[in-house]
């Protein structure tokens, strides 16, 4: 069964001992943080993290790390805790070819338990907010997923977007919100500012687990992510209308914010300690200004920790990234056999792919470079054959050390698109691009001398799977 | 217990003087969260003195009135369409 809302899933997580309550009083910072990014540490497995004795506040529930280590993100799609990651990815694909399930609408969503609005509004009155790392200019909510629509096309469910994007605190009902200019959003509200229009927008905290995962997912801009929720979960997507902008939002979340971006208007916003494990900041960004809140009566605020890699984001948008990637490739190349493009949101992809003739490796790395992701992330490519794992790096590293000829197979492409918050851009938002090809040549590409390759002996997989047994009966 | 800190004059960031509370801790006077008017840096009064004294905050993150002033926009806003 899917989860419906959040609270349902930490119910799951906690029978499957993979959430831990912390027992004793913390500060919110910076304990919350620090346990958080410590979660990221402590090797396989990390639990969702529960605090409810927090310094100063009387009724604060946080929940960290619900994503963050490959159990979680295999129990937040239904999968046995055990999953691997390929196999985690090799499922997520599987159910994508499920998509459009169109969304069920429900009424009596629980965050009508409890309004705020106009001058009431007070975001420290309903959230426990923290700060995550040293250098953050405030406290965010960085786990949202922020709905707004086309302003051109406003009745197209599919151009309604549904994101997540970190957005700081900036007053009781004003936050600053970073569109990414690659984002949908972006486009929503370069439209709305070339009409003079505010954009209205619904902003969703402490959503059922398939939300945080289609969010942060590369969709085509005219695909609904509330649909893909449908294909993921197996069942319809729970959506409710949000009472103030009439957008659609999560029948099961916590806390429904309603506001406007404030058209033309830009203040300073940051630093923010990003996915990239670096800061980003301080410039000059767009509004939201609050008009309304509603939430559920003794809401859970979830929150989550990143920083340098690996923590929470990383599981959260690896598969996510990984399977958009193999599905626009294998549209046009059947070729392509495996995608990881779990490395930083996919600024670096490792590609498995078979070859249609020589040349054919790198004409893939390019055509991932542009892809909608692509065009914003993919910065470097490392090719490897069919029977290569791209998720396996030993095996990766030793195609690129065994197959690559540097002068013919890294090919570095000048002045590409990529996000602002790459660190490496020069300037930022502009970087050159690596394909690294670790393919085996194949006619009339005759370079190398490949011809008497090492494979498995035929017997090898009966053996591994005697000595598997082996070790689990002795 | 940690007391909490009286309004400091100045911002630990940009060090300007324009600082307002913006919350109370729920349980009485165990913080309260500060703004800067104008870098809008927000921080709680129980936070690390690198993240709350003028004196100890690092030296990389802090930002000057003319920092504010030509940061980037992000995104630019657009021209407005003809109507």
């Amino acid at each position: 069964m899917p989860y419906d809302d959040l609270r349902s899933f930490l119910d799951t997580l906690e029978k499957e001992g993979q959430l831990l309550r912390i027992p004793d009083e913390v500060l919110p910072e910076p304990d919350i943080a620090a346990a958080a990014n410590a979660a990221g540490r402590i090797g396989e497995g990390a639990p969702a993290l529960w605090f409810d004795r927090v310094k100063g506040f009387t009724d604060a529930r946080i929940a960290m790390n619900v994503h963050g280590s490959w159990r979680n993100h295999a129990l937040a799609l239904g999968m046995p805790k055990e999953t691997s990651p390929r196999e985690q990815v090799e499922e997520f694909a599987r159910r994508w070819d499920a998509f459009p399930v169109p969304p069920e609408r429900r009424a009596d969503a629980p965050w009508q338990e409890n309004t705020v609005t106009g001058g009431d509004v007070d975001l420290f009155a309903v959230l426990p907010l923290f700060r995550l790392n040293d250098g953050d200019g405030g406290f965010y909510l960085d786990k949202a997923a922020v709905v707004s629509r086309d302003p051109a096309d406003p009745d197209h469910f599919g151009k309604q977007n549904l994101g997540t994007y970190r957005m700081e605190v900036i007053g009781r009902d004003r936050l600053a919100l970073q569109p990414v200019p690659v984002h949908d959003i972006a486009q929503h509200l370069r439209t709305a500012e070339e009409r003079g229009e505010d954009l209205p927008v619904a902003i969703t905290l402490g959503n059922d687990p398939v939300i945080p995962i289609v969010a942060g997912m590369p969709l085509r801009y005219d695909q609904s992510e509330y649909e893909m929720a449908g294909a993921l979960r197996g069942a319809p997507m729970p959506i409710a209308t949000a009472p103030h902008t009439g957008l659609d939002v999560p029948w099961g979340a916590e806390v429904v914010i309603e506001g406007v971006v404030e058209s033309r208007v830009r203040q300073i916003e940051g630093p923010f300690g990003e996915f990239t494990g670096h800061y980003s900041g301080g410039r000059r960004m767009p509004v939201i200004r609050i008009e309304r809140i509603s939430y559920r009566s003794r809401p859970v605020f979830e929150s989550l920790y990143l920083g340098m890699p690996w923590t929470e984001c990383d599981y959260l948008v690896g598969p996510n990234t990984s399977v958009p990637l193999l599905k626009q490739l294998r549209a046009e190349f059947p070729e392509v056999r495996a995608v990881n493009a779990m490395y930083t949101h996919g600024l670096l992809v490792i590609i498995s792919t078979a070859k249609r003739y020589g040349g054919f490796a790198k004409a893939v790395g390019m055509r991932a470079m542009t892809t909608p992701h692509g065009l914003g992330y993919v910065s470097q490519v490392i090719l490897v054959d069919e029977d290569v794992d791209p998720f396996d790096l030993p095996q990766v590293m030793w195609a690129q050390s065994a197959k690559v000829n540097p002068r013919e197979d890294v090919l570095v492409l000048p002045n590409l698109s990529v996000v602002e918050l790459a660190p490496a851009s020069q300037p930022a938002g502009v970087t050159s691009k690596m394909i690294i090809d670790a393919t085996t040549p194949v006619a009339p590409d005759v370079r190398g001398n490949f011809g008497t390759p090492v494979k498995d002996l035929p017997e090898t997989a009966a053996w591994a799977a005697r000595l598997r047994t082996l070790l689990a009966t002795r | 217990m940690t007391a909490p800190t009286a309004s400091p004059a100045v911002c630990p960031r940009c060090s300007d003087e324009a600082v307002r509370t913006v919350a109370h801790s729920p349980v009485p006077d165990v913080w309260e969260v500060l703004q800067c008017a104008r870098c809008l840096y927000m921080w709680r009064t129980t936070e690390p003195a690198r993240r709350t004294s003028p004196g100890a905050y690092p030296e990389r993150f802090r930002m000057t009135a003319e920092d504010i002033a030509t940061a980037l926009e992000v995104p630019a806003v657009p021209p407005l369409a003809a109507r």
